[in-house]
């Protein structure tokens, strides 16, 4: 007797999966014709090989013509040596924004943001060292000391003009070697990168296609989406604005010793990489062509989950395009138009970092978890 | 036996790979249950605590010493278990409870060193009640666990079976099948039948060997697909409860005949019979506890708003791999004084698993919040006040905020009353 009625129930309840799974297949054939987008080794080689690996071609040859000012600069100090390097600095900062979001594999093993790009840099320390002649890049304490904020002050703030500064490298050997040494470790730092991309680490990543942490996937979007929040959102704006403290600090911005365009210029690059990695190119494997595959989309009003980052990054965008032309201006005059950039940027890590990365059911540790 | 081996393979395994350390050595703060705050990690000594899950585990294993081993099974496992929310698992529960029983129950009279060494504990036969609570335990968490998963999310749009596997279509042969809402159909439509009827077919004589089979394909299919650790394997070996005894004796025949031991000494079989009022005891603790486990599940009734949601008891009921849930939270930190407000980088004071977790579960951001109230009190903030600015997506639902951002959390007490301040779903989820 038993047995029939869960026999019964067992038939019925089978009969009702099918029939309401059938319904929705009908309806919603967004997967099952998307697929090939879903293809991750695809969508892994796309990254590789159009994103990053390119990206960091770029990087490198413009650190390349970096080093080789900055040889020039310090073999023969002028004004006219000065604006070269300096332009070379600029054109490097503006590459590295571009790639600055691949903090993963080679990256990642070497921490090339911490030797890259923290700023506001140490004067202090950079002082200390220079005077000391010795230093040790690899140290902690050292991270804020080198990188494109350290240039940014080496070439721009470390005395009052152009003269002044052509003179203090002339008067310095230390001062010399201590920039050349900083370049040095970057360019250094790149090509170790560059090298490991080009070599066996494309074949490792392209074929770990799995979701778990320590994935291809896991590494990228959450690289991906660490990178829009801290780096873009906090330390561009955020914490110039303020939004962290309390009290807006102008002081924080990137390339501070600079300043005039170039901090706002900086920024938006940042962000047009963001977006143009998100977006990927028409007909070719991307994280939107992969979000939508999925079919993630609001289930409250049905608007596409993809769509919606899309058109999050273009408001973002362009409230970010309003603090120009002087970041450093903007924070102190109207920090408020920077916490409403703050805020729509805001609005922009959730859509990854909580809808997206959920969407795509990417593992963020390797512990164990029975369902959330 | 395999009981006490599986724990001891956990231990090993969570020890081998550093989580003691990163779970509850190096974060600054941890997430203790409600009135039982007391419990708490104790620094290096923790690694002491796992040990003696460890020895006990064995112990229990050899039968060794049984009763106190198991009774120090049962308290070591539980109170390393609730040492850190974040660290949550249905099937620590279980094995909580599965240990508590095993501390109750004659479960070393048979095939023990105890009963070598010493013959009166020897007995052949128990009685049947003792092995049925044990059967009764594995079955709630199967019947459970599927009248959980009878629900419009789980049943009508296959959430979040929809979300994950599409996440495993590399898998070598049915990857493939994934990328189709139809399989997701199909496994979610299966996976109620099958915990719904499993214990079921377990315990009829007929049905059991192929009822069997189901539990080892079902439990490595998901150990397969979805980071959920020993819980496949506990199942695994959980479900052997349910063959018979004879059932068992073969199997240990065959063990000794594979490590080369003579068979069993034959001798007249001895029945443990308890005195009238140990058994009355053990009969009516035996049914207060399946009364509460029966009743806890659904204390969520008690609660208004979906459980999903608020997770107003959530936990402690079976409910494994229902939600796709995550979230972000930020908190706001303001001098009552001033009024200067700071934001606060969570990850200052937890590790990922803790952040993860206390982003979609409020009775942790009204705890971190608490903790925040205080870290800032000593570092001279005046009457700190706390808000949380937190956003979540359940099952496929494009986020939404989660938590009234005007509510000064340093000033809402925790209690088993409902959130007030966990802002609507404007959604339903109908079902059970």
């Amino acid at each position: 007797m038993k047995k029939s009625i869960l026999l019964f129930s067992l038939s019925v309840l089978l009969a009702a999966g099918g029939i309401s799974g059938c319904k929705d297949v009908l309806e919603e054939p967004v997967a099952s014709t998307g697929t090939s987008d879903l293809d991750r080794k695809a969508l892994l080689t796309q990254w590789a090989d159009t994103l990053v690996r390119p990206g960091y071609q770029r990087a490198g040859t413009k650190l390349t013509a970096l080093k080789s000012q900055t040889a020039t600069f310090t073999a023969a100090p002028t004004v006219a040596s000065l604006q070269a390097v300096r332009l070379a600095w600029r054109e490097a900062y503006v590459e590295w924004q571009k790639v600055e979001m691949f903090e993963f594999g080679p990256a990642a093993d070497v921490s090339l943001v911490n030797h890259f790009n923290i700023y506001p840099t140490d004067v202090a320390g950079i002082r200390q060292n220079i005077a000391s002649g010795s230093y040790n890049f690899e140290l902690a304490t050292a991270i804020p000391q080198q990188g494109f904020p350290a240039l940014d002050f080496l070439l721009n703030g470390v005395a009052a003009d152009d003269n002044a500064i052509v003179q203090s490298y002339l008067a310095s050997a230390n001062q010399r070697r201590y920039l050349t040494d900083v370049v040095g470790k970057m360019d250094q730092l790149m090509t170790g990168v560059q090298t490991q991309w080009n070599g066996a680490y494309r074949t490792t990543f392209i074929n770990n296609t799995g979701t778990n942490a320590g994935s291809s996937l896991s590494l990228l979007v959450n690289a991906f989406s660490r990178y829009y929040e801290h780096f873009l959102r906090t330390g561009k704006i955020g914490i110039p604005a303020g939004v962290m403290s309390g009290t807006a600090a102008p002081e924080k911005i990137e390339a501070y010793y600079h300043r005039g365009t170039l901090p706002v210029q900086l920024a938006q690059t940042a962000h047009a990489a963001v977006q143009t990695a998100f977006n990927g190119r028409s007909g070719q494997p991307s994280l939107k062509a992969y979000v939508t595959a999925l079919g993630a989309k609001d289930s409250r009003t049905g608007q596409s989950l993809a769509q919606l980052i899309t058109d999050q990054f273009v408001v973002s965008a362009a409230q970010l395009a309003t603090l120009g032309p002087d970041l450093y201006a903007t924070m102190q005059a109207r920090p408020a138009a920077a916490v409403q950039a703050y805020g729509e940027m805001q609005k922009a890590v959730r859509l990854i970092k909580v809808d997206m990365t959920s969407a795509m059911s990417v593992s963020v540790t390797y512990v164990d978890n029975d369902g959330d | 036996m395999a009981f006490g081996l599986l724990i001891l393979a956990s231990v090993v395994r969570f020890w081998a790979k550093g989580w003691i350390a990163e779970l509850y050595l190096q974060p600054r703060f941890f997430f203790p249950y409600y009135g039982l705050e007391f419990i708490r990690p104790l620094g290096p000594y923790t690694y002491g605590l796992f040990a003696v899950c460890g020895l006990c585990a064995l112990l229990v294993a050899l039968g060794w010493h049984y009763r106190l081993a198991a009774v120090g099974l049962f308290i070591s496992f539980t109170y390393i278990e609730l040492m850190d929310k974040s660290t949550y698992l249905n099937h620590y529960y279980f094995v909580s409870l599965a240990a508590l029983l095993l501390a109750v129950l004659p479960a070393g009279a048979y095939c023990s060193l105890d009963a070598r060494r010493r013959p009166a504990r020897w007995h052949s036969h128990v009685p049947r009640w003792t092995l049925d609570a044990l059967r009764l335990l594995v079955g709630i968490v199967y019947v459970y666990a599927g009248l959980a998963k009878l629900n419009s999310d789980w049943l009508l749009a296959a959430q979040p079976l929809r979300i994950w596997l599409p996440a495993k279509n590399d898998l070598p042969l049915v990857g493939f099948l994934f990328n189709y809402p139809a399989t997701a159909y199909v496994f979610s439509w299966f996976g109620a039948v099958y915990d719904l009827t499993v214990p079921f077919f377990l315990l009829n004589r007929h049905t059991r060997p192929y009822a069997y089979a189901a539990v080892v394909m079902f439990h490595v299919l998901t150990a397969i697909l979805f980071p959920i650790g020993m819980f496949p394997y506990v199942m695994i070996v959980a479900a052997l409860v349910f063959f018979p005894a004879e059932w068992h004796e073969r199997l240990l025949a065959r063990v000794r005949r594979l490590l080369r031991r003579p068979a069993a000494e034959v001798r007249p079989a001895r029945s443990l019979v308890y005195r009238p009022r140990v058994r009355l005891a053990l009969l009516t603790g035996l049914a207060l506890f399946f009364l509460t486990q029966l009743l806890v599940p659904f204390r969520y009734w008690l609660y208004p708003r979906e459980l999903f949601w608020t997770e107003e008891g959530y936990r402690f009921s079976w409910r494994v791999m229902l939600m796709e849930k995550m979230g972000q939270v930020e908190f706001k930190v303001v001098d009552s004084a001033t009024g200067r407000a700071r934001r606060v980088n969570n990850s200052d004071h937890l590790s990922v698993l803790q952040e993860k977790m206390m982003a979609t579960q409020p009775d942790m951001m009204l705890q971190f919040a608490h903790y925040l109230r205080d870290y800032y009190a000593r570092r001279g903030v005046q009457r700190p006040q706390v808000y949380a600015d937190a956003y979540v997506s359940l099952n496929g639902r494009l986020g939404k905020a989660y938590i009234d951002p005007t509510v000064d959390l340093a000033r809402q007490a925790e209690s088993f009353a409902p959130k007030p301040w966990i802002l609507p779903f404007d959604d339903e989820i109908t079902g059970l």
